[in-house]
């Protein structure tokens, strides 16, 4: 016994120098490396399929847009649009340091369209395209005639003579048309609802998950809009930008870390104290989690050099379950003979409170199989927090509660009554009647449950935002970054080519009014083989022999040097046009994003729709059927898949982690192993048909928390099943406390803003409380009406 | 959908919009007191004669037809020699008949500035001095019978685009100049100007 004691001690001190470094190292890394966690929603996806092009062509969609804060300041009046958007750009003028306007240049707009002159005749409009294969030259000739004589007409980018026929004039009118922005007095200008609006568009100089960037940009959009709303009382302003949902997000997530911890603890607190009437268990048992915590911390950021604000706010919840373990040992100890020292009976207890700890950790460790970074990095803090929060319960709770150092408080003398009345599950009608009933409730409420795996059910940004975002992509015809064509090829050319492909695809599904329209640089660059066709058409039709151009010279009188002039004249202008010197005039300015250039050995590009309703997803993605080095990329679809596949593959991990329990239970338990497991198996399924009835629709969170419950649960079914010679009713006070604090700690997890986390937190508080109500049902009978009452 | 005869116009007026300065500086007095002769009748109908004399041509191209402004409808600007030639502006839409034939018809819900550009014609047409002060430097002298401006682009890309414009007029307009970079020159003088109800041709009246 001494020397148990004083291994004990050696235990105990070698944990406080463990428990030291936790400290020392946690200090370091919030006082000294000011650490601060990530708020981007993004870890939550998975790391990607392996597919480098892929990938890239994503991230540059994303990250195109990710930096950007758009901003439309609108009014009756255009007059009081500008007034108004000047007073938002001059409230923001003083923080270029942090949010950059995008200038646009006077001089970049004119000379935009002067790079393209020495092309001018290759470049052909689609609609001048089929015209020039449909039309008869007298249409031709009717054309040019109205252009000479029609009032204002004449040659828009110089003379008559450099586009007679207005093809070039007409290809820039279908460039025009991509985008309904439009300059205007030396701002970007776009009309809708009745209103005129002010385009704004400023870079963000941090990352829009800084948390620093957030929280020193909102304000001053804020602080803009006001300014805006000052200056023209009438004005409307959009603002829409990565940051600002990233900021309402962090904002949530803090909060709820603060509830959501803060209420848990205060629970707990409040529970600890009215079963044991005393601050010393208390105090204990915030400290074994405390040290879990710290633990899960330092080692995660070892792993993984960072940390995710909601990792944090799931690790708030282990709270929930971590002080199982100290609470298994107080209610033990309360309940224990004053004679045994408290290491005798912590040797006693080890057993059970081993497999705890084991089948807990594998609960969470099957969140670590799901390819989220984000559910990783929750799974790994989580099963780090219970290993250290009970390795502090091991190694200092014996030396530090010594026998009669509790006393039992009103709750734990009046709880213990009701575990006597307890129904059981025996062969009495009653029971089997009750269990036939539960089981058809079940199966009802099985066969209402909807599955619902879509990603956006998951976003969780405050309405009025999404309201702008909304409004905002209408104003501006904004193309989709998340569902787009991925078009790759051995060179430019083939790229380019196989874009036109692709395009003649989608022109029967934008007369259709599947989409309004697509954003491609082969709108702007053909290849070089259609440059040639329609250089060739233009010849053809135009300017040969006696076509429109020579019929248009007679009719106005001139000779047939005029006629080789102009035609020498428009030949000079069919210099071909390459995709990179396209790329280095102003005017790609908005396309370059769509060009991702040489990425692993092939060159890609992206082809960007307009007007895109979801309904047409299916068609889309039929489009690019057949064709050679033309993908369809979903994102939306992609993830929602991917959490469908995990929501479907997460079901058979769930009753694998069953059998592997059950398998790690079975040498000790034997043939009263299925009692260990029965409860929260029962509450995992009835958990599953009140979800059906509650008419929510089951996806990955769901089944995610089942996992987790069974982690819980088998603690409980564990606990009833350890009996001791006169403890029997230490473990169903053990239980009973502890499902208390999880369910105050995960339902607290259920009043989530995050979706993901509230259906988590939702369904752990139903089945918890399944269990916690079930897990005496399963108890051996005969031993338990002869147990004598420990708890004076 | 045939667009193509109107688009030099579009074109060109985009850009005028583009390249429009921001300041809207004050009226300069000539511009005051012209803006004082000037009539502003709900109605003006007239004769117009244009000649364009192009680069890299021998001949002037001679036109002529009738035009009507009125306020709050619109433009109707008719090309009756050499061939008929309407072409409409409105608030919300533009549209351009070659003969009976619509040869296009385009609307602000298509192409946003069709208003704006609808504004700057009709101020053109109307010697809407205000209106046009904030696309270009306005240099004016005012005699004894009428006015004369000479209408400088506030912005190199204007002048690239529109060139110079004079306009000279009394209570109305009497004729326009352009003169654009590219050497092409316009020249369009008004007549028999009516104003009035009775100035709108039947005709017209349905057109518009």
């Amino acid at each position: 016994m001494i020397g148990s004691q004083s291994a004990q001690q050696r235990l105990a001190l070698l944990w406080a120098l463990v428990v030291c470094l936790l400290v020392g190292h946690n200090a370091w890394l919030w006082l000294g490396q000011r650490i601060v966690p990530d708020t981007d929603i993004l870890a939550l996806l998975p790391l990607d399929e392996r597919d480098p092009v892929l990938q890239q062509s994503f991230t540059h969609m994303v990250d195109s847009a990710q930096q950007r804060v758009v901003v439309l300041v609108g009014a009756r009046e255009w007059s009081d649009a500008q007034r108004a958007a000047d007073a938002y750009r001059a409230a923001l003028a003083p923080h270029a340091a942090l949010l950059a306007f995008d200038a646009i240049g006077d001089e970049a707009q004119a000379g935009w369209l002067a790079g393209l002159q020495r092309h001018a005749s290759l470049l052909v409009g689609a609609e001048g395209e089929r015209q020039l294969r449909e039309q008869p030259a007298r249409y031709w000739l009717d054309a040019a005639l109205a252009r000479l004589y029609s009032a204002f007409s004449g040659p828009k980018l110089g003379a008559f003579r450099d586009d007679p026929f207005g093809l070039f004039a007409g290809w820039m009118q279908e460039r025009a048309g991509e985008t309904p922005v439009r300059p205007r007095d030396g701002r970007l200008f776009v009309e809708g609802e009745g209103r005129q609006y002010v385009l704004l568009t400023y870079t963000l100089k941090q990352s829009a998950f800084s948390l620093g960037a957030q929280g020193a940009v909102v304000p001053l959009l804020d602080a803009a809009r006001g300014a805006a709303a000052g200056a023209v009382p009438s004005a409307e302003v959009i603002q829409a930008g990565v940051v600002l949902h990233a900021a309402a997000a962090g904002r949530q997530a803090s909060r709820e870390i603060h509830t959501i911890g803060a209420g848990s603890l205060i629970g707990i607190v409040l529970l600890t104290w009215l079963t044991f009437r005393s601050v010393k268990p208390i105090s204990l048992i915030v400290l074994a989690i405390a040290v879990g915590f710290l633990g899960a911390l330092s080692v995660c950021w070892l792993l993984f050099g960072r940390i995710h604000l909601l990792t944090l706010v799931f690790g708030a919840s282990l709270i929930g379950v971590a002080q199982d373990y100290g609470i298994y040992f107080l209610c033990h100890r309360l309940g224990a003979d004053p004679q045994l020292d408290s290491p005798a009976l912590l040797r006693r207890l080890l057993p059970g409170l081993g497999l705890t700890l084991l089948a807990a950790v594998i609960g969470y460790l099957g969140l670590a199989l799901t390819p989220f970074p984000g559910l990783r990095h929750m799974a790994v803090f989580s099963a780090l927090g219970l290993v250290f929060a009970w390795l502090t319960v091991v190694c200092w709770f014996p030396a530090l509660i010594g026998p009669r150092t509790l006393k039992a408080g009103p709750l734990a003398r009046g709880y213990r009554a009701l575990v006597a009345r307890w129904p059981r599950v025996s062969n009495q009608p009653a029971a089997l009647l009750l269990v036939a009933v539960l089981g058809v409730f079940t199966a009802l409420g099985w066969s209402r449950l909807k599955v619902n795996d879509d990603i956006r059910s998951l976003q969780s940004s405050p309405p009025e935002l999404i309201r702008d975002q909304i409004k905002l992509g209408k104003l501006l015809d904004a193309p989709s970054p998340v569902q787009y064509y991925l078009v790759r090829g051995s060179s430019n050319e083939a790229v380019l080519q196989r874009e036109e492909a692709l395009k003649a695809r989608l022109e029967p599904l934008i007369a259709g009014g599947d989409i309004g329209g697509y954003q491609a640089l082969s709108n702007w660059v053909p290849s070089q083989r259609t440059q040639a066709e329609r250089l060739a058409l233009v010849d053809n039709k135009l300017l040969a022999g006696d076509g429109p151009l020579a019929g248009l010279a007679r009719e106005i009188g001139e000779d047939a040097a005029w006629v080789a002039a102009t035609r020498a004249h428009l030949r000079t202008n069919a210099v071909p046009l390459r995709l990179d010197d396209f790329l280095r005039t102003s005017a790609s300015e908005p396309w370059r994003h769509l060009w991702l250039g040489k990425v692993e050995g092939e060159y890609a590009s992206i082809v960007a729709l307009r007007g895109m309703p979801y309904a047409a997803i299916p068609s889309l993605a039929r489009a690019a059927d057949g064709l050679a080095g033309v993908q369809w990329v979903d994102k939306v679809g992609g993830i929602s898949s991917v959490l469908g596949r995990y929501r479907a593959w997460m079901g058979w991990a769930v009753l694998g982690a069953y059998a592997v329990v059950f398998l790690v239970l079975l040498p000790r338990y034997r043939g009263r192993t299925w009692r260990v497991l029965a409860p929260t198996a029962a509450a995992s399924l009835l958990t599953l048909a009140l979800l059906g009835f509650a008419g929510q629709s089951l996806q990955l969170f769901h089944v995610l928390a089942l996992m987790l419950l069974l982690g819980v649960g088998v603690d409980y079914g564990i606990f009833m099943q350890e009996e001791h010679e006169r403890g029997i009713d230490a473990p169903w006070l053990a239980v009973g406390l502890s499902a208390a604090s999880t369910i105050l700690s995960f339902g607290l997890l259920g009043l989530s803003g995050t979706p993901a986390l509230q259906a988590f937190g939702l369904t752990m508080l139903v089945g918890t409380a399944l269990v916690w109500l079930g897990a005496p049902c399963f108890t051996v009978t005969k031993e338990e009406p002869h147990a004598s009452p420990v708890l004076a | 959908m045939k667009r193509t005869h109107l688009k030099p116009i579009l074109v060109r007026l985009l850009l005028a919009a583009s390249c429009a300065a921001a300041a809207n500086s004050q009226a300069a007095a000539p511009v005051a007191k012209i803006q004082a002769m000037l009539a502003k009748p709900e109605q003006l109908c007239g004769r117009f004669e244009q000649s364009k004399q192009l680069a890299g041509m021998k001949k002037p191209l001679l036109s002529s037809g009738r035009f009507c402004v009125v306020a709050g409808k619109g433009v109707l600007w008719r090309t009756l020699k050499p061939f008929p030639n309407t072409l409409r502006l409105k608030r919300d839409e533009i549209v351009h008949m070659q003969g009976e034939r619509v040869a296009m018809r385009l609307d602000a819900s298509q192409e946003p500035t069709v208003r704006m550009i609808n504004g700057v014609l009709f101020s053109l047409l109307a010697g809407d001095l205000g209106q046009l002060e904030t696309l270009f430097d306005v240099d004016g002298s005012v005699s004894e019978n009428g006015w004369k401006v000479a209408l400088k682009a506030k912005s190199a890309a204007l002048a690239r685009a529109i060139g110079a414009i004079s306009l000279d007029g009394a209570a109305y307009v009497r004729s326009i100049q352009m003169n654009e970079e590219s050497g092409d020159r316009t020249s369009i003088v008004f007549s028999d100007i009516k104003t009035g109800p009775a100035a709108l041709l039947p005709e017209e009246a349905a057109l518009l």
